[in-house]
């Protein structure tokens, strides 16, 4: 009897399709760009450096994400900042 | 001046020839004289799936190095008179023909057909340059699975470094299973256009007809009756510019009641 209500009422549960779709995304965001493996975080760590000089930055809070926006990549770069330095 | 349309996708098995032969069944079907132009020279497929391989004499490469007159090398499909194939050479390879010799032989096919289709060879080397060479409009054809996703994402980079050439593509997602999209086990047709940000032609759903089909030699799209025919004939009517509505195959969670609606509303493509 269990198995015919959940065979009437079954609601999708997988999960392989979200999973895809993200690996899709980071994977191909790095193809169009032919980014060498490694070379984002050498970036990352850059740029932290450079507005770390102006800016005291709430630690631990620094944020790089990469995102497909239609065919381009965009690098969105979010700094928590205390205080100026200057 | 006739259009020439390349189809494409890089990964192999995706179902690019079988694509071919059938929208160009449902183009010569809605009136139009279509040329179907076979690209995978040593790999030739498409006179198999248009059940016209005996009919064979010369290909592309006796047409490009002049053995023969390119009316000559036209094989004229069995039903249709204004269908027409320009098989590939079996015994060759890619080096066989370059990309100047491909444009010339576009140039005098769209002289002499409405459309003249082009099925490129898996890959991005010599023989999809080649195969794209002479195309004003290109179909990338993909799978919902990753591997093939991601070599369609490569041939449309390549293809937007044409874009004086090449001044449209769009995408054909094939074998594509609306249960297991419905389940959230596969990637839907939004997914995959979201992730390809590329425009869409058409949806065909997985079909055991087009084994069936390529067995006998005539394409489904030439007969009634089936899921995937239909589909490539809304492809064929959206290539002549009429619009053709989508119906949405991801929607779908499998209940008793989609079931009940299901089997009065049959799934369009």
């Amino acid at each position: 009897m269990q198995q015919l209500i959940d065979w009437l009422f079954k609601v999708p549960n997988g999960t392989a399709a979200v999973t895809a779709k993200d690996r899709m995304r980071n994977m191909l965001v790095h193809d169009r760009l032919e980014l060498p493996a490694g070379k984002l975080e050498v970036l990352e760590e850059e740029l932290t450096a450079v507005v770390a000089r102006y800016f005291d930055l709430e630690p631990d809070t620094t944020r790089f994400d990469l995102q497909q926006m239609d065919r381009k990549a965009a690098l969105i770069a979010n700094f928590r900042l205390v205080r100026s330095k200057c | 001046m006739g259009r020439v349309i390349v189809i494409t996708s890089g990964k192999g098995g995706v179902g690019k020839t079988t694509a071919s032969a059938n929208i160009g069944v449902a183009l010569a079907n809605t009136g139009a004289s279509v040329c179907l132009v076979d690209m995978d020279i040593g790999l030739r497929n498409l006179d198999i799936l248009m059940g016209l391989e005996n009919r064979v004499v010369y290909n592309l490469v006796d047409v490009v190095e002049e053995r023969c007159k390119l009316r000559q090398a036209l094989v004229k499909d069995k039903r249709m008179p204004n269908l027409n194939l320009l098989p590939a050479a079996q015994t060759r390879d890619k080096t066989a023909v370059d990309a100047d010799q491909m444009k010339k032989l576009c140039e005098e096919l769209k002289s002499m057909f409405d459309f003249v289709l082009i099925d490129s060879p898996a890959g991005i080397e010599s023989g999809f340059q080649n195969a794209i060479a002479g195309a004003e409009e290109a179909i990338v054809i993909t799978t919902p699975e990753m591997s093939a996703v991601r070599d369609a994402d490569r041939i449309i980079g390549l293809l937007e470094a044409r874009k004086d050439e090449i001044t449209q593509y769009r995408l054909v997602l094939n074998r594509l299973r609306p249960k297991m999209v419905a389940n959230a086990d596969m990637m839907g047709v939004d997914d995959v256009l979201e992730i390809l940000s590329i425009k869409l032609l058409g949806v065909v759903p997985e079909d055991e007809d087009i084994i069936i089909s390529t067995n006998k030699g005539e394409p489904v799209s030439g007969t009634d009756n089936t899921r995937s025919g239909l589909a490539f004939r809304n492809i064929a009517r959206r290539l002549r510019g009429e619009e053709v509505p989508f119906m949405d195959l991801d929607a779908k969670n499998d209940t008793w009641v989609t079931k009940i609606v299901n089997f009065f509303n049959p799934v369009r493509v």
